[in-house]
């Protein structure tokens, strides 16, 4: 072990690190910050930007900090004069031909040329009589636009696109001070992954149209996420202005995503912000729906359970947390019951060089999170045995016209859901329930890593989590069932009777998420 | 049990109430005679020596660039610093990939008049004003839109100048 690790000083503070690891990485151990561009944890190191130089003890130079290796016993300065006078010249470099344009930079605010220059760059320029670069704006693919007078040219977009997407279309054109991020000719940035060459960028050089104009930095409200998108359960941000979702990020896991999201993912955001919800539960009064308040929809829902018997089935949408499939199937374990979740299909779109990372053929993020709670896949199988059954209940899954026909027939059809439809008018009970953007909860991926995401805005009128609403049916349709009070309540009970998410809780699952227990145990494949 | 009152004895002539009356009277015609240093406001308006101060923060005004189109960028720097939140904006882009400001609002009703947003403003677009009389038939008048601050006229503030602290 003490071989493998190497002690090294950084600005007076001792770490130990593994043999390899790059002084930037110390640092970072030791809870300095060196400032860098073009160094990206998952990108290659070319050492282009030279803004991590540091002085180190017994070289000849300063050294850049993101390829130089620690050896034992090696003291740097990243905060010395020298480095500190280099970086500022650095600084002054870039800044010759950087437009002061922050007012409209979509950057602003999260730009680290801008955080870099405040913190350590020259007040005032000695360049103000020289005109600076000017080249014009570039459309780079069906997302991105390239603006080449702020760029800094670390270089990490061009990485990205040769080492990680493995569809070398960027480079870099011309040489010098004429020098641009240049795009070969005829081709066309629309790679699956190609939207992270936006969140890498470090200056607003990159820039998403999408986005574009839309909201400043220190504007958004963001919060921890899981991508709803397919099975991979990326790690996302979800940034909010005024209670409205503007965009979404990849935000770094190691085991899962690593810094990365896919444009498919990135971009599914605009169902969250939904005008045309169910606000009130609507309960059968005659031949129409009434609003009620929560106290009368779920008394009739326990009533309606306990006058019936027999077969049951739920048809959920595997987009549902793993507390609301769990609390629904608790629900009903009266019944002889059948559950299905409906897998959406689309095509796979790996990201090259990330082994296990890609857009995965299901599009639901807790499929295997649904198996572990007793629901199939026998989705077909699952609508037969509705036509006869006593109860249906109708989880967060839109169904398709002729099925919510086939489906009236059944007893008594109950319909948890988001948005309004038509044909929920011949159900007998529709109650209001949150999206995942709305509600803490978690996903369980396909390698059966539990993850949760949190609450990024409020949800529409009275709706609820649905986790919350089949617990409180529960509760009273047998007395002295107890009831969670919070997601994080619902699934350490959920754990109680479901051996595979036993000790499972939010505090261990964290920012990053953790491995459930039977998938730790035999390696759970959905 | 009987009221009793006590009752002052006062020389009646020291106390007569003409002699006050006329002292006030000879004053009232004493000003009638003099010069007037009322201003019928607002029939007269104000004359040179009732000018207000060039830092005077009164409503706001856009400035506007050689083609009429506002100065503003829309790069949301005034809704941050307002501390009475009274500024909407929100950004777009024109046809030569300009962002400016789709929409521009300000409530004047809301606004505290602390002249911040033009002390922030990078592009001298937004400023306050030099100007007092802002009265509408309708509060809904008072929320002042992109349109309706280009086409104010009133000179704007110069704000305090630290270096001229007494305004001299």
């Amino acid at each position: 072990m003490s071989d493998a690790l190497v002690t090294v000083t950084i600005d007076g503070i001792e770490v130990q690190v593994p043999r390899g690891t790059p002084l930037i990485e110390a640092a970072k151990q030791a809870g300095i910050l060196v400032p860098h561009y073009c160094y990206h944890p998952s990108l290659p190191a070319p050492a282009v930007c030279r803004m991590c130089l540091v002085e180190v003890e017994k070289a000849p130079k300063l050294l850049p900090a993101c390829v130089t290796t620690v050896t034992d016993g090696q003291v740097v300065h990243v905060n010395s004069d020298a480095a500190l006078k280099a970086r500022e010249s650095v600084l002054e470099f870039l800044l010759i031909n950087h437009p002061l344009d922050c007012p409209i930079c979509d950057q602003a605010g999260e730009c680290e040329l801008q955080d870099y220059v405040f913190q350590e760059g020259r007040a005032a320029t000695r360049y103000a009589d020289y005109a600076k670069r000017f080249n014009p704006v570039e459309d780079f693919g069906p997302d991105v636009l390239y603006i080449p007078n702020r760029c800094i040219l670390c270089t990490r977009c061009v990485r990205f696109m040769e080492a990680v997407a493995e569809d070398p279309v960027l480079n870099v054109s011309e040489r010098g001070d004429r020098s641009y991020i240049g795009i070969f000719p005829d081709a066309v940035l629309d790679h699956e992954w190609a939207g992270n060459v936006v969140d890498l960028c470090p200056v607003g050089s990159l820039v998403s149209k999408d986005f574009l104009h839309k909201a400043r930095a220190w504007d958004l409200d963001r919060t921890a996420s899981i991508c709803p998108g397919c099975s991979q359960g990326c790690n996302m941000t979800i940034d909010t202005r005024d209670n409205v979702v503007v965009r979404l990020r990849p935000r770094p896991n190691m085991d899962v995503n690593r810094h990365f999201m896919c444009d498919t993912g990135r971009q599914d955001y605009r169902w969250m912000n939904r005008g045309d919800r169910i606000e009130a539960p609507l309960i059968r009064a005659g031949d129409k729906l009434q609003a009620v308040d929560w106290a009368s929809a779920l008394d009739r829902l326990a009533d309606t359970l306990r006058g019936a018997d027999g077969k049951a089935v739920i048809l959920a949408s595997a987009r549902a947390s793993t507390e609301s499939l769990g609390m629904t199937h608790r629900l009903l374990d009266g019944f002889e019951l059948t559950a299905a979740v409906r897998v959406p299909t689309g095509h796979e779109a790996p990201l090259a060089s990330i082994p296990n990372l890609a857009l995965r053929e299901e599009r639901t993020p807790n499929v295997a999170g649904a198996e572990l709670t007793g629901y199939t896949r026998a989705w077909d199988e699952a609508l037969d045995q509705a036509v006869s059954a006593q109860v249906v209940v109708v989880l967060d899954e839109e169904l398709a016209p002729d099925e919510f026909d086939r489906v009236r027939t059944a007893g008594t059809v109950v319909v948890l859901g988001t948005v309004d439809h038509p044909a929920y008018q011949a159900a007998d009970i529709v109650l209001p329930i949150a999206t995942m953007a709305e509600e803490h909860g978690s996903y369980v991926n396909r390698d059966g890593r539990a993850q949760v995401y949190r609450q990024a805005k409020a949800s529409p009128g009275m709706a609820r989590p649905a986790w919350w609403v089949a617990a409180e049916a529960a509760g009273r349709l047998a007395e002295g069932r107890a009831v969670p009070a919070t997601a994080g309540d619902a699934i350490v009970m959920l754990g109680q009777s479901i051996p595979a998410l036993a000790g499972l809780t939010y505090q261990s699952m964290g920012f990053t998420g953790r491995p459930v227990a039977s998938a730790a145990a035999s390696g759970v494949e959905s | 049990m009987a009221i009793t009152v006590k009752v002052m004895k006062r020389p009646t002539q020291e106390i007569s109430y003409v002699r006050a009356a006329l002292k006030g009277m000879s004053l009232t015609f004493k000003h009638m005679l003099q010069p007037s240093v009322t201003m019928q406001y607002p029939e007269e308006k104000s004359q040179d020596d009732w000018t207000i101060s060039q830092r005077w923060r009164g409503t706001h005004r856009m400035l506007t660039d050689e083609e009429g189109r506002s100065k503003c960028v829309a790069c949301g720097l005034c809704p941050q610093v307002c501390p009475a939140n009274c500024i909407k904006l929100v950004a777009g882009e024109d046809e030569n990939g300009n962002r400016y400001p789709l929409i521009y609002e300000i409530d004047e009703f809301r606004c505290v008049f602390c002249g911040y947003c033009q002390e922030v403003c990078p592009e001298e677009a937004i400023h306050v004003g030099v100007h007092y009389e802002n009265s509408e038939y309708e509060r809904a008048r008072f929320v002042y839109d992109l349109e309706r601050l280009q086409a104010q006229t009133h000179p704007v503030s110069t704000l305090w100048d630290p270096s001229d602290p007494r305004g001299e």
